[in-house]
């Protein structure tokens, strides 16, 4: 035991360190790049001062300004959508509820980028499906402008409008219908009920789930540059970029940007966390109850409809948008004028670059994805299971990338390893290190939701049982562990294969991926070329989704 | 047996005490030892320091003080800085989860501690049978444990901790999820494996009355601290405090003074309704505020003069037919007094009667 306990200590500190000096360094190169107003080049600075924070507020506050308003927008129209989809599926009789609930993930795995490509096909002024539509039946001007903050907000929401839907229907349903049904009893109305009891008691979830939404809305990044761009409209993510990418590159300013994002998020999701822990009204007892649904008559019909207008939305029509476009030699939704081609395909996938970014982006998600199952569950382990001193604190780490926005985690990296010996800037080792770090929160959350299912005791009685701490890994922790270490995998592949934000800076002319090039391939090639990378990366992503839900499906009904 | 350094306990434990994170004191000083063959109880309310007890006999939790030694063999030592872990320790245990792998099935479950043991197939196979044999589950032997029901995977639970012949095996309140009448029914068979496979135990229940049948020994534990330890009997006659005459069994507790000094181990103890008693007492400092405890179902009840010592007017005011029993709420100058009678003849509520609190049952309690 006392050997095994130094043995654990030696483990965690090694990892403290370890995770310590992955996750804290980019964002000590941050700061000081923020009060760098001397030489961007060098370090230590040469000059310190506040300049780059307060030249936020002069010359760039258009640009917060912009932020905020569409950060507010898609936050109002996620939560709505969440909200309404949320309570429609868990309180309501409506029709094929259970297909329904499957159909809300999907939104989820598409990616905001892909999303937001798709939007671009089916609304941009003129050229856009919508509008083109509109002309030929003898429309004048644009029915709609998707380049606009408003189209940028719209295509956000879109998206997050299932992260919402998901955090509210949790906190819907695991509310003990007992306590509406006791009111019910008391001789309240439907609609006292919900204003009396449901209502306050869901109120934390949802104002949680808005604040989590908000957070995350600031720090995206896709949909704002693929959308944003062609309008000349920027919010700090893309300013970020921008910047850094402009001749010559402003680092202070792309660091002050940077930092003052990072430091509102984390008070956004320190909000958020003190929300769902101070909250905690009975409702929160980690049980799901499935509450005896409203019964709507003909209304229900209206509700499914409302539900899969989201999911034509989100889903249904960009899919359709992107692959209609990648088999065109010019995008047309006029089927009499279109032209159809294979072309798109096998040019994104002979194109030397092309094809390159995405062998790397799939060898990337690979190793990150063995690596990381790997690391991360004896990391879930030593936080959740063993008794060793400062697991606390390595659970704060490995979950302290989910409050940086990958752009800014990115830009804190670029900065690190450019100073760092080894010549790792600008190979695939360096974004294998980014994405494992900014991955750490998904995979890791991933595990310790199995390993907090596995009863100690399970553990434990091996123990009495006579058998030591590797004979109980090998047959009990390990077997039991299994369906969610293939989980995590699976979800840290895909998550490699489409992750741009933190790419897009630490890719080198020699380490090209496949998320950074298809926003190269909008910006400078057609749109069709973009459409058929768009969709290869997805089918990507989607493959590996499917595998898991096939393994994880299965070994879930063995263990029920 | 081996090392046995001449100590005739199977199990010593000695001013055991452990702190949780956070300086939490679940165990604070426990002592006792469990001779070969006995079954004890540790018995309490909910975060009474029992199971954290056990737990630290099995090597689960890591004690903070004192000495744990099981079949001479110091397992735990704060002071010789000795902590053999779980595995080494040769015991067994039952978990309140039961703690059945779902992953395999009840024959690789029962065969766990064998294979571990590296027993040979064939041994294994027949232990195995043996052991599922004794919880008559044999025919089940080859369905997957997540597949059995709570009373089946308590039998699994059961076989596994003893097919590996332990002589010592820890049971965490094993029944607590069973329904009330496949608990009194494993609860037999529970007494009757004991006893037949001669195995030392120590098992953990807030069950008052459980720990009463099972036992021969009861450990009547209070905020991690030992209230008292005795045979059943002992405890549900001769309560020693509040907390144990209040927590096992159904008890009055009746307030007053002690007058003058003990003689044969009885005194005079006044009430505060001014009735005089005759009481056991031990020892007692004369004229001091005390407490006194009788058991509700040793106290007689009649219309009129009812034998023996004691006796007390009252007038029935409350009466509850429970079945096997009628308790009867009998409003008296010392209070309400509590009487349960068989179900033989009901009394009617309102009715003047005359109770009678046998001397050799009301006993004084420590201050």
């Amino acid at each position: 035991m006392k050997l095994r306990a130094g043995w654990q200590s030696v483990v965690s500190v090694l990892l403290i360190l370890v995770i310590g000096f992955l996750v804290l360094l980019p964002v000590l190169f941050l700061v000081e790049k923020t009060f760098n107003v001397g030489d961007p080049m060098s370090f230590p600075a040469d000059k310190h001062g506040t300049g780059n924070l307060l030249s936020l507020f002069t010359e760039d506050f258009d640009i917060i300004l912009n932020t905020v308003y569409v950060a507010l927008m898609a936050t109002v129209m996620a939560i709505l959508i969440g909200f309404t989809v949320a309570w429609i599926l868990t309180r309501t009789n409506v029709a094929f509820r259970e297909q329904l609930e499957r159909l809300m993930e999907v939104p989820y795995y598409m990616t905001p980028l892909v999303g937001a490509l798709a939007w671009a096909v089916l609304a941009a002024p003129k050229s856009g499906f919508f509008n083109q539509a509109w002309h030929a039946v003898g429309g004048k001007g644009d029915l709609f402008d998707i380049y606009t903050l408003f189209g940028i907000a719209w295509v956000m929401a879109l998206f997050e409008g299932t992260v919402a839907y998901v955090m509210i229907s949790a906190s819907m349903k695991s509310m003990d219908p007992a306590l509406e049904e006791s009111a019910r009893v008391m001789g309240a109305s439907k609609l006292r009920t919900t204003l009396t009891i449901t209502l306050p008691l869901v109120l934390p979830g949802v104002l949680g789930a808005t604040l989590f939404v908000f957070a995350e809305m600031l720090g995206s990044f896709a949909a704002a540059l693929v959308l944003g761009i062609p309008g000349r409209i920027y919010v700090v993510t893309t300013s970020i970029w921008s910047t850094v990418e402009a001749f010559p590159p402003n680092y202070g300013k792309a660091a002050a940007m940077g930092l003052s994002l990072f430091l509102i998020m984390v008070a956004m999701l320190g909000g958020y966390r003190w929300i769902v822990t101070r909250g905690s009204y009975t409702t929160i007892t980690g049980k799901a109850f499935r509450p005896r649904p409203m019964d709507m008559g003909r209304f229900a019909w209206v509700l499914f409809s409302i539900c899969l207008l989201y999911i034509v939305l989100a889903v249904v029509l960009p899919v359709a948008a992107l692959l209609l476009t990648s088999f065109q030699t010019f995008a047309t939704v006029i089927l009499s004028q279109a032209t159809f081609t294979l072309t798109n395909y096998s040019e994104a996938l002979s194109l030397g670059p092309v094809r390159t970014a995405l062998m790397n982006s799939i060898f990337l998600g690979v190793c990150v994805a063995s690596v990381g199952a790997v690391t991360m569950s004896v990391l879930v382990w030593i936080i959740y299971r063993s008794r060793a001193p400062g697991s606390a604190l390595v659970e704060y780490l490995a979950m302290f990338p989910s409050s940086v926005p990958r752009m800014v985690f990115g830009l804190g990296l670029l900065w690190a390893w450019i100073n760092m010996p080894g010549g790792l800037y600008g190979t695939l080792w360096l974004l294998g290190i980014a994405y494992f770090t900014v991955l750490l929160p998904l995979g890791v959350r991933t595990i310790a939701g199995v390993v907090l299912q596995i009863d100690k005791s399970l553990e434990e009685c091996a123990r009495v049982c006579g058998a030591g701490w590797g004979y109980q890994m090998r047959t009990v922790t390990l077997p039991l562990l299994k369906p969610g270490v293939i989980a995590a995998w699976m979800l840290l592949f895909a998550a490699s294969v489409r992750e741009v934000g933190a790419s897009l800076l630490l890719m080198g002319p020699h380490s090209k991926v496949i998320g950074p090039s298809i926003v190269a391939t909008w910006a400078n090639s057609g749109t069709q070329l973009t459409a058929a990378m768009a969709l290869i990366q997805t089918a990507v992503v989607m493959v590996a989704l499917i595998i898991l839900f096939r393994v994880t499906g299965s070994t879930r009904r063995e263990l029920s | 047996m081996k090392g046995s350094d001449g100590s005739s306990a199977r199990i010593e434990v000695e001013d055991l005490v452990v702190r949780y994170a956070g300086d939490v004191v679940a165990v604070n000083g426990v002592s006792f030892c469990v001779g070969p063959g006995e079954h004890v109880t540790l018995l309490g309310p909910s975060g009474c320091g029992k199971t954290t007890t056990l737990r630290a006999i099995a090597g689960l939790e890591p004690p903070s003080g004192g000495r744990i030694g099981i079949e001479g063999r110091t397992m735990y030592s704060a002071r010789e800085r000795i902590n053999v872990p779980a595995e080494k320790r040769g015991v067994s245990m039952v978990f309140q989860s039961y703690a059945v792998w779902p992953h395999m099935s009840v024959f690789d479950n029962v065969a766990y501690g064998l294979r571990v043991r590296r027993l040979s197939a064939a041994d294994v196979k027949k232990e195995v049978e043996r052991a599922l044999e004794l919880v008559q589950m044999r025919h089940l032997a080859d369905r997957a444990a997540s597949k059995l029901s709570g009373g089946q995977q308590q039998r699994v639970a059961l076989a596994r901790a003893i097919a590996f012949s332990p002589t010592v095996v820890l049971f965490d309140e094993p029944l607590s999820n069973l329904d009330a009448k496949l608990r009194a029914e494993m609860r037999v068979e529970l007494r009757e494996l004991q006893s037949r496979l001669g195995i030392t135990s120590v098992y953990v229940t807030h069950d008052q009355e459980e720990a009463l049948a099972i036992s021969d020994r009861v450990i009547v534990m209070n905020v991690g601290v030992i209230e008292q330890i005795g045979t059943p009997e002992q405890i549900y006659n001769r309560p020693k405090n509040r907390f144990v005459a209040d927590f096992v069994g159904s008890a009055n507790l009746i307030n007053g003074r002690v007058k003058g000094t003990p003689v044969n181990g009885r005194v005079a103890f006044e009430t505060a309704g001014g009735a005089v008693l005759e009481v056991v007492a031990p020892s007692a400092l004369s004229g001091r505020e005390s407490e006194i405890a009788v058991r509700t179902a040793y106290i007689g009840m009649g219309a009129d003069a009812a034998s023996g010592g004691n006796r007390m007017p009252g007038r029935i005011r409350q009466r509850m037919f429970h079945g096997d029993f009628v308790q009867y709420v009998v409003e008296t100058a010392s209070g309400a007094i509590l009487v349960r009678q068989p179900p033989v003849t009901l009394v009617d509520e309102g009715t003047e009667v005359t109770l009678s609190l046998p001397p050799e049952f009301c006993v004084l309690l420590e201050a």
